[in-house]
């Protein structure tokens, strides 16, 4: 498992840049989804556009996905899927982070 | 003969638990933050079992370190959200080194972000950009606000106290159906600026700790997601095994 290292605490990492500050990614099923947009309107990050009846996600220098889900669960089709967390590098680097994983009884 | 009977009801229970989640467990599972609301009021009986959820959290000592504040007039909740814009504007005006023409701005920034790692972490950096725009809404559109603050005398940690309360209103929303968002940002218009503070008569103990959107949702908004794994470290048996 990664450490936050003395180097990384050092480093505040340059927003924006999809180098040092990676996105989440959600993955849309273009045969469910029936072009409702609701998932790009309840997306907190603005991170979905949604144009021609179609979602897809940002390109990554504008694409600030947190992950969160809220598209996946809105979504009445059931056609999207939290395919990759963040990963924030230096001071914030993500460390403990797993799998995605659903809630697992 | 009873404890026989006991040890039974109990192994088939734990065998229920096996194949299903409790309600509990899935209104904890499935809860997700809301941020479309319908303008539809929420009755207000159901706000007052909400505020009740929060009144038997537990706390340090049992310090009860909240006051509750319910917004339903939408000139307060316009009046704070304009206030909580225009802050962002200045704030987004002098730090956001992304637009064109002021990466000069970077190191500076920087410097800031290592003074206030947490109010200027790269969520809400951002998320300060889009409500200065209007991109993001800070209560987005709810009919009903919870505002907490916190009685800085509370035993211990009076914000965690004040999370746990603001968590068990949450739960208790989402299980009668309503959708409710966590909302730190409004935190602007109670620390940088006296007007709010002033008008809804807040002051010493009680300092903003967070606060709440709560209303009916548009569309269906919970459901249980794929979400990051973390790493728990086990020790059981001399041994330490990790789980993930």
């Amino acid at each position: 498992m990664a450490r936050l290292g003395f180097r990384d605490r050092l480093r505040v990492p340059t927003y924006g840049d999809p180098e040092q500050i990676q996105p989440g990614e959600v993955a849309f099923d273009r045969d469910k989804c029936s072009g409702c947009g609701i998932c790009a309107q309840a997306c907190p990050a603005k991170a979905i556009l949604f144009e021609d009846k179609r979602p897809r996600l940002k390109p990554p220098s504008q694409n600030e996905c947190i992950a969160c889900g809220d598209c996946v669960a809105i979504c009445p089709e059931g056609a999207i899927r939290v395919v990759k967390g963040y990963h924030y590098t230096g001071f914030y680097k993500t460390i403990d982070h797993g799998d995605i994983q659903p809630p697992r009884l | 003969m009873v404890e026989k009977t006991k040890g039974a009801a109990q192994a088939e229970a734990v065998e229920a638990l096996r194949q299903n989640w409790t309600e509990t467990e899935r209104v904890i599972l499935s809860r997700r933050s809301v941020r479309l609301y319908r303008k539809e009021q929420v009755p207000e009986f159901m706000v007052r079992r909400i505020l009740e959820a929060g009144r038997f959290a537990p706390s340090a000592g049992n310090s009860q370190p909240w006051k509750f504040v319910v917004l339903r007039d939408p000139e307060l909740i316009e009046g704070i959200t304009r206030t909580v814009v225009d802050i962002c504007k200045k704030m987004t005006g002098i730090i956001e080194y992304r637009r064109a023409g002021a990466s000069w701005r970077r190191p500076l920034v920087k410097g800031f972000i290592r003074l206030r790692p947490n109010e200027l972490h790269p969520t809400p950096f951002s998320a300060m950009g889009m409500i200065a725009d209007g991109r993001l809404g800070l209560w987005h559109g709810a009919p009903t606000v919870i505002l907490i603050f916190k009685d800085v005398r509370g035993v211990s940690n009076p914000d965690l106290d004040c999370g746990i309360a603001g968590q068990n209103m949450v739960l208790a929303a989402h299980s009668m159906g309503l959708g409710t968002c966590w909302v730190g940002f409004a935190k602007l218009a109670f620390e940088y600026t006296d007007q709010w503070k002033k008008r809804l008569g807040i002051e010493y103990p009680y300092r903003f700790a967070s606060s709440l959107s709560v209303g009916w949702p548009v569309g269906k908004p919970d459901g249980m997601v794929g979400r990051q794994t973390h790493p728990v470290d086990w020790y059981e048996n001399g041994q330490k095994k990790t789980l993930y």
